[in-house]
């Protein structure tokens, strides 16, 4: 039938967006979990500084629990994962109950594994839950407008975190070229200034680092 | 069926990964709850669903005639079968529909029937639900999970397939289309039953809209899509009550609302599934007299009983109520969803005097019942097997022909000693198998 | 008969503007055993469109929306209606007139000024139901103030009965209430009465087979001089003006109501009952 409204645009891009910073950070938080254990007390304040979070820790394991599960603290991985699930469960009619259970799934696996001692073990299931969930979506979605935006979301994320995270110049490209490709298919508007200047920096500039601040303010003005 | 039992607590957790979850609000926030899902089924012959089946259009059907009459010629009225005051008074009937003719004449295209099975084995029943009886989507789903679960339970019993329930809305919302999308409105995602609103739409294909989306143009419901186009919409599927359908019409603060969209469904535009107006013919009041709409409509007698009622409004009854006060049920016909529903024999001293003064005074505002003696059905608590009361609501679509669901939704109580079975007092739901006539 | 020109327009200005603005205007007047119209300008604005219908009560409506941003608006409606007074409606009742609604509850405050009435009734040996609601709108109209400012649009019949004084609006609801539990069919009905001023409410009560109006605000007939809008069970079945926008403004409006005889020649006696005749606020 292939009607969307704006409402639900809104919730595909964020549910794109959120779903793809849980899986990411979480992934970087396997990389992290692994340094504290020869790493001094406060090694997270750098990560802090690169995703633009506050750092409200107080200690290494203070960090791993309230970073994690810390259901008041709104940058938490949970945090995250609870608005990707307030954006997907308003979805249930384009996304299909089973790929929305996914999200269900990821977001019950983090309720039950709160109180555990290892939770890389338990939340390995939530990377397992979220890439289903992408599975899914790309398999089960029947409109190609919502594959789309959703997509657009988690490209725009995944550039967003890639940026900040200092990965390779080549990584960086790749994202870019995946975002541009979906973008033009959405019919979203977006500002192609912001887009052109992004690639820019990425593409051309000598020192695309200088530019990072910049390239991260265009990317989160890209939809209008 | 052992198996199933065995199964519970994986079937619950199939549902929980599903999202088969009510909202609630508690101290003002809201929660999600799952529905708690016992697995003993209830059953139900072939030859009892066929005569409750009967039963259950004969009633739907004279409601609906009874809709068409009270907003149309009132012959009920004028021939004196329904003591006006009863009509006119009810806080369901509005004027604001007068002489809307709904496309197919159908108003109540989604029927929720309440009935309970008595100790004698008969059919009562308790209340009808012409307004957005919720529901359908839990059993739905719970079959799905049941047969993927257990299959060799129902490849011993032969129970007929009840996940055609989305098809069957289809049908009854095509029916009646007036030439453009369907659209299931709901108020929101805070809404308790949001999942089913969600389910639904997915189910039968049709947008899951709120009120931001849909607008009025020149006497025509549109809904609006990101890039600009509107698309018209023929069938709304409102899962908002009357009162907040339309800030024009209804109450003006309601921000749910689609402005002027009773212009649309006036002028035939639209139709609206189920029709505003609708809550005149499910007043508890008027709960009474349908046995003999059915006489007055049809020419029949019920098929199916009613639970024992009195309307304090007769002096004869008003006597009989104030007499047996203790052992009769007494409810508030303006109230839903289990609120406004007082036990005689649950009240003190005082309260039961207090209660006595406000029933003389409002003769008009309650019904009371006989406590219907009914049989409780078996629910796993634990390992063990306990006794709960349950009830059945059956659903009756109406489209081109009137049919019934064959399942339902069986709801039992929480607690041992408790009557009420709706979902929002905590209760729980069952399976309900209709067995086929070819048996196994 | 009577011939009347009549003038009836609303501005709204809005400090700041509003967008998304759905109106329902009950502010055209219909035909009707009473009177019959002839329009000769009707215009809202701004609107991107407007469509006439008849609500439940038979009422003519004009709804329509402007989405754009606004800061005013508003109609205008001008024509002429030859108009009867004092005659018997004659149409079938519709029983919702016989029961309390939403502002004429029977609250003890209606109950007791009811039961006041009946007493008037006995002494005044009121027998026809047409009798009973004249020697009700005199009783209340003695009784009850007329003071602008002291009610809303959202004061019952009993509320302004505890008061003690209020608008046209107020008169109306309570000799409805009175005269339904008194067992007199009553319904409200607004609209437009000789003179410049603002629109008008009054009351028919049903008699004899049809309606008759009475107006208790000015303890008058129902006669030519009145031109009726809309009517319902109450004032919120016909509301003349309804609206609703997007954005947070407030609001001023301006009402202007002028209706005049026509006088072809002889007759011309026009102002000889309207002593009392300022029209009121609504």
């Amino acid at each position: 039938m292939g009607v969307i409204s704006m409402e639900k645009v809104d919730h595909l891009y964020w549910l794109g967006r959120y779903t793809e910073r849980v899986y990411t950070t979480l992934r970087v938080f396997f990389h992290i979990y692994d340094r504290i254990i020869e790493q001094p007390e406060g090694m997270y304040s750098k990560y802090c500084e690169k995703l633009d979070i506050p750092d409200i820790y107080t200690s290494n394991r203070q960090f791993v629990q309230s970073y994690l599960f810390g259901e008041y603290n709104p940058d938490s991985v949970y945090s995250n994962m609870k608005r990707a699930y307030d954006n997907a469960v308003v979805l249930r009619d384009e996304l299909s109950t089973t790929v929305l259970s996914y999200v269900q799934l990821a977001l019950d696996t983090f309720d039950s594994c709160r109180k555990t001692t290892a939770p890389l073990l338990e939340l390995q299931q939530v990377i397992d839950h979220l890439l289903a969930f992408w599975g899914g979506a790309d398999d089960y979605v029947e409109q190609e407008d919502c594959r789309n935006i959703l997509k657009c979301g988690k490209y725009v994320e995944r550039l967003d975190l890639c940026i900040r995270l200092d990965y390779h110049g080549k990584d960086l490209e790749k994202e870019y070229r995946k975002l541009c490709n979906r973008l033009g298919k959405t019919g979203l508007s977006y500002s192609e200034k912001n887009l052109e200047r992004i690639g820019e920096i990425i593409l051309k500039e000598e020192e695309p680092k200088r530019c990072y601040r910049e390239a991260l303010g265009c990317l989160g003005g890209l939809i209008i | 069926m052992r198996e199933l039992i065995e199964h519970t607590e994986g079937i619950n957790r199939l549902m929980a990964r599903y999202g088969v979850k009510f909202g609630i609000y508690k101290g003002g926030e809201f929660h999600e709850q799952l529905f708690p899902f016992d697995a003993i089924p209830r059953v139900i012959t072939h030859e009892e669903f066929q005569q409750l089946e009967k039963g259950l259009i004969q009633r739907v059907d004279a409601l609906n005639l009874f809709l068409n009459d009270i907003y149309g010629e009132k012959k009920i009225i004028h021939d004196g079968v329904i003591p006006e005051e009863f009509v006119f008074i009810s806080s369901g009937y509005l004027p604001q529909c007068e002489g809307i003719a709904p496309p197919k004449n159908i108003y109540s295209h989604i029927s929720g029937i309440d009935l309970v099975l008595g100790k004698d084995g008969e059919w009562y029943i308790l209340e009808d639900n012409l307004r957005i009886p919720s529901g359908a989507s839990y059993p739905m789903i719970a079959r799905e999970i049941c047969r993927r679960v257990s299959p060799v339970t129902f490849g011993n019993n032969s129970v007929v397939d009840n996940r055609n329930y989305a098809v069957m809305l289809k049908e009854t919302m095509d029916w009646v289309n007036t030439g453009g999308i369907p659209v299931i409105m709901t108020p929101g995602r805070y809404n308790a039953a949001y999942f089913e609103h969600s389910y639904l739409a997915e189910r039968t294909g049709s947008e899951l809209a709120t009120c931001t989306d849909l607008f009025v143009e020149d006497n025509y419901l549109y809904y609006r899509d990101y890039r600009g186009r509107k698309q018209k919409v023929g069938v709304i599927y409102r899962r908002i009550s009357d009162d907040y359908l339309d800030p024009m019409t209804f109450l003006p603060e309601s921000l749910i609302g689609i402005p002027n969209i009773m212009d649309v469904y006036r002028s035939g535009n639209v139709a609206i599934v189920n029709a505003p107006g609708n809550g005149v013919a499910d007043d508890k009041g008027i709960y009474y007299f349908a046995p003999k709409m059915i006489r007055y409509y049809l020419g029949q007698e019920a098929i199916l009983k009613n639970a024992p009622t009195y309307l304090p409004f007769y002096e004869e009854d008003r006597k009989y109520v104030l007499d047996h006060l203790e052992k009769l049920v007494i409810k508030d016909v303006a109230e839903a969803g289990g609120y406004g529903v007082i036990f005689g024999n649950e009240l003190s001293r005082e309260r039961l005097a207090q209660m006595k003064k406000v029933i003389e005074k409002e003769s008009r505002r309650f019904i009371a019942q006989e406590v219907v003696d009914f049989q409780d059905m078996e629910v796993m608590d634990g390992d063990e097997k306990v006794l709960r009361k349950a009830d059945l609501r059956a659903f009756v679509l109406s489209g081109e022909k009137t049919r019934v669901w064959p399942g339902g939704l069986t709801r039992f109580s929480r607690n041992a000693d408790s009557f009420v079975v709706n979902s929002s007092q905590g209760g729980g739901f069952k399976d309900t198998w209709v067995l086929s006539q070819w048996k196994k | 008969m009577r011939k009347l020109r009549f003038e009836y327009s609303m501005e709204l200005k809005f400090s700041s503007p509003v967008s998304s603005h759905y109106f329902a205007l009950r502010c055209v007047p219909g035909d009707s055993l009473r009177q019959k119209v002839r329009l000769t300008e009707c215009r809202v604005s701004p609107a991107d469109y407007t469509s006439a219908l008849k609500d439940g009560f038979g009422n003519k409506k004009l709804s329509g929306c402007c989405h754009a941003p606004h800061d005013a608006f508003g109609y205008s409606v001008a024509g002429t209606a030859e108009t009867n007074g004092m005659i018997v409606q004659k149409c079938p009742l519709h029983p919702m007139y016989r029961y309390p609604s939403k502002y004429t509850q029977f609250e003890p405050e209606v109950v007791r000024f009811a039961e006041k009435i009946r007493e008037e009734w006995r002494s005044e040996s009121a027998g026809t139901a047409l009798e009973k609601a004249v020697c009700a709108m005199h009783y209340l109209h003695t009784y009850f103030e007329y003071s602008p400012g002291t009610t809303d649009i959202g004061t019952t019949a009993a509320g302004a009965l505890k008061l003690g004084k209020g608008v046209c609006q107020d008169y109306a609801h309570i000799m409805i209430a009175v005269m339904r539990y008194l067992g007199v069919p009553a319904r409200y009905v607004n609209g437009l009465m000789i003179g410049e001023g603002a629109t008008h409410a009054w009351t028919e009560v049903y008699t004899d087979g049809g309606w008759y109006g009475l107006d208790p605000t000015n303890d008058l007939h129902i006669d030519g001089y009145y031109i009726s809008l809309a009517h319902g069970r109450d004032y919120g079945d016909c509301i003349v003006d309804r609206g609703i926008f997007l954005g947070n403004a407030s609001q001023e409006q301006k009402i202007y109501v002028n209706v005049e005889e026509i006088k072809d020649g002889r007759d011309s006696c026009v102002n000889g009952t309207a002593g009392g005749r300022e029209a009121d606020d609504p």
